[in-house]
């Protein structure tokens, strides 16, 4: 149709993001930001994202506390947090970005805490050369994600962003290594969409579930990221998993104990012969409670004891004016006075550095499909450093949503040509459901999934060998074969039903990957390879072949240079 | 102990009771205690019948998200941070009443946003309020969007024409931080709020992040009369 030509124009396109949290919400804002329209689906709204849980804070080189902090001495920290295997172009970016984000939040109506000369405050956080984490009170995370929600709304008045909600991901509608948009799963009307665009954005957050539950939130469980796993999109760093150093087990879950408590002058230890050894501090000296995580989990994991985080020597006004969310916590979950006791913690799973392989412009390896945000796989190497998500959440959603305005849009292909290009897929998609419905299992899903998390926690632990992985692979394989053979569990919504074998797939890749990296360098710690080894100086990538797992390294710096 | 919860599925209207036997600890949470009865290889009722597991909206378990807002023992209450030792021999759970259900325990709170979008609710130019704004500000932005104030409220029924406090603490944030909108958000609130607010403050009682509604009120009073 000559009428379509100006589909060239940015105003035309339509860019579907999947995910509403910080990351989602910042690209889709940006897409508005320059004229472009997207469509932004969740299950629930923004304020149920994990996002609404990053306590800690954002990093930024702004130097308020007047230690000479600089862009240069963040992009060293970020890099050597990360153990050497993250992009330095790529790490450059984002902290030279940095600065400006803290502006652009501020001035989307972010209250940031003041220090007393009227800048932004800045805390410590591990490994960091000066103080550099800016944070609001004590819910940076839930602070971005009300200003961004504020935000959006202004570009869906003006008819920019569409949200639609209690809608699942389904699939991603990938031909000849090129995405034209997702297969959407509606619970309430049991039904499939394809919503075709001209880009998608996946901002579906960390593969928490596959562990279980994690310090996050119950609805991160990887599936999406599985999915287009099995799709053909690669996967990066899988075996880095970042273990938080300090969390603290209760009836519903284990709870983070914020890094802020250890920033403001928390210390570890552990009780010998009635006495306290402060073993971080022995070891690392003064600023040894502050060492990067997979450093402290390593440790405390290494001393084979009951670990407590002691602040009670900041007294009650420094606890309440600073740390008020780990008092309020302890107090409401463990019945805990930090101002008095000690705080039992333990390390547990966190933060995922691994996930979809992104480039500079955050596409992955299949054209027109982006990630951003935790599923994504950038800037964090081995290891991330407290502060540096949120950054990465709303540096990643700007630059992809940059890249997708800078890119020429597809001028040939219009939605009745990719829906003929569909039809048949999803008719067997559809099918697929139906017959779901029609049929019934004595195989419950939750049960697979929880038995899955438990091979995930027992094999794949801050110490990982050989042999353990090689069990664990074997079981998850198991698990795979039954969830290839059941067909439906009615006692829960379809979407635990389709989404099991992908997110079985996922959680065997990420054990492959751990298995193949024979090397301990940062969250990977295999205790039959204790040293970190050149030849493994790059991200992993992994890649599904009908049923085949093949993993290459990135030496080249395809994804992150 | 007995639990009582308003069931719905999620492709009929119909809701039906249905009572559990929950043997587990007291110390726990009843989003915990959910978990217990959903968690194990089978879920069966108290007369021994396989059945669906207990759908409710969940996301962050510690009082961060708002998605286990539910009315417990008759009180409107996050499930996350009511303890079953403070409940009595027997647990009644059903989904708030002002909303439309979709499963079980899970509702539809999007009125909430629609609301804010129909009166525009947003900063348009931003303008820096004076740091003494800030703690109330920082405040009213911890908002959850969970309900459970419009739930309590004598005055809220539908959202059609009162929108509740939740969104008074929205307009207060943009009043004081936006530069050319203040004045039209003070009609808004004029409109959707004050006119229909009796002062009860049973949303200043049951908000879980103990947001000074009372105090976004006074101040946008005070302001309209500028």
């Amino acid at each position: 149709m000559a009428e379509s030509t100006n589909r060239t124009n940015a105003n035309n396109r339509t860019v579907l993001v999947v995910g509403s949290g910080i990351s989602g919400m910042t690209a889709a804002i940006a897409l508005a930001e320059k004229g472009i329209r997207s469509i932004l689906v969740s299950p629930f709204v923004s304020e149920r994202s994990q996002s609404v849980m990053a306590a800690g804070g954002i990093n930024a080189a702004l130097d308020n506390m007047g230690e000479g902090d600089s862009v240069d001495k963040h992009i060293e920290d970020t890099l050597k947090g990360g153990c050497m295997i993250a992009g330095r172009d790529a790490v450059a970016g984002l902290c030279t970005s940095a600065p400006d984000i803290i502006r652009w939040l501020e001035k989307l109506g972010v209250v940031f805490t003041l220090n007393k000369n009227g800048k932004i405050d800045q805390r410590a956080f591990g490994g960091q050369s000066c103080r550099r984490t800016c944070y609001c009170g004590a819910s940076t995370g839930k602070q971005i994600v009300s200003a961004l929600v504020m935000e959006c709304r202004r570009y869906e008045a003006m008819g920019l962003i569409e949200r639609r909600l209690w809608n699942d991901f389904h699939s991603g509608l990938i031909r000849g290594g090129k995405c034209y948009g997702a297969l959407l799963f509606n619970e309430a009307r049991a039904s499939l969409e394809a919503v075709y665009a001209d880009a998608v954005i996946m901002a579906t957050g960390g593969q928490n579930a596959l562990f279980g539950k994690t310090t996050g939130s119950t609805q991160c469980d990887g599936y999406a990221a599985g999915r287009l796993f099995m799709q053909g999109a690669a996967l990066k760093n899988l075996e880095f998993i970042q273990y938080h150093p300090t969390t603290m087990e209760t009836s519903q879950k284990r709870m983070l104990i914020s890094e802020a408590a250890r920033g403001e002058g928390g210390r570890l230890y552990y009780e010998e012969d009635g006495k306290r050894v402060y073993f971080m501090e022995e070891r690392f000296g003064s600023r040894g409670n502050l060492m990067p995580r997979d450093i402290v989990s390593r440790c405390m994991e290494e001393t084979g004891k009951d670990i407590f985080l002691d602040v009670t020597h900041l007294g009650p006004d420094v606890i309440v004016a600073k740390i008020p969310e780990v008092r309020d916590l302890c107090l409401k979950y463990a019945g805990l006075d930090i101002k008095k006791e000690s705080i039992p913690v333990k390390p547990s799973v966190h933060f995922f550095m691994g996930g979809l392989a992104a480039d500079e412009n955050h596409e992955t390896n299949i054209e027109n499909l982006y990630a951003v945000g935790e599923c994504a796989s950038r800037y964090h190497g081995a290891n991330r450093l407290g502060g540096n998500s949120l950054l990465a959440a709303v540096h990643s959603g700007k630059t992809a949503a940059s890249a997708i305005a800078a890119s020429p849009a597809a001028a040939d292909e219009g939605n009745a040509e990719a829906s003929d290009l569909f039809a048949e897929y999803i008719q067997t998609e559809e099918e697929k459901i139906i017959r779901d419905f029609s049929s019934e299992s004595k195989f419950p899903v939750m049960y697979i999934r929880d038995m899955a998390a438990e091979i995930m926690n027992t094999e794949l632990g801050i110490v990982r060998d050989g042999d353990s992985l090689r069990k664990g692979i074997s079981g998850l394989d198991y698990y795979i074969d039954i969830a290839s053979r059941i067909r439906y569990d009615s006692s829960v919504l379809e979407y635990f039903n389709y989404s099991l074998p992908a997110i079985l797939n996922l959680a065997k890749a990420t054990m492959l990957s751990a298995l193949e990296r024979k090397e301990s360098r940062g969250a990977h710690i295999r205790s039959d390879y204790p040293e970190a080894s050149d030849e493994y100086a790059a991200g992993s990538l992994i890649m599904y072949n009908g049923g085949q797992f093949d993993i290459t390294y990135d030496r080249e710096g395809r994804f992150e240079h | 102990m007995k639990v009582r919860i308003l069931r719905k599925r999620p492709t009929e209207d119909r809701q039906y009771w249905e009572e559990f036997i929950y043997e587990g600890p007291s110390d726990i949470s009843v989003a915990g205690m959910l978990d217990d009865l959903n968690y194990k290889d089978d879920i069966v009722n108290a007369a021994g019948e396989n059945v669906p597991r207990i759908a409710w909206e969940c996301s962050c378990l510690q009082g961060m998200c708002g998605g286990c807002a539910m009315v417990i023992n008759g009180r409107p209450a996050l499930a996350c941070e009511t303890f079953v030792r403070d409940l009595g021999d027997e647990i009644t759970i059903r989904p708030l009443s002002k909303f439309h259900v979709i499963n079980d325990l899970v509702i539809d709170r999007s009125i909430i946003h629609e609301n804010a979008l129909k009166v525009n609710d947003y900063i348009k130019e931003y303008k820096p309020s004076p740091p003494k704004e800030y703690e109330h500000q920082y405040a009213a932005a911890k908002c959850l969007k969970c309900g459970l104030c419009l739930e309590v409220c004598p005055n809220y029924m539908k959202g059609d024409r009162f929108y509740g406090a939740l969104f008074a603490n929205d307009c207060y944030l943009i009043a004081t931080r936006s530069d050319v909108y203040n004045r039209d958000i003070k009609k808004d609130y004029d409109r959707h709020f004050a006119a229909g607010c009796s002062k009860s403050l049973a949303c200043v009682e049951v908000c879980p992040m103990k947001i000074p509604t009372l105090s976004s009120m006074a101040k946008l009073n005070r302001k309209r009369q500028d």
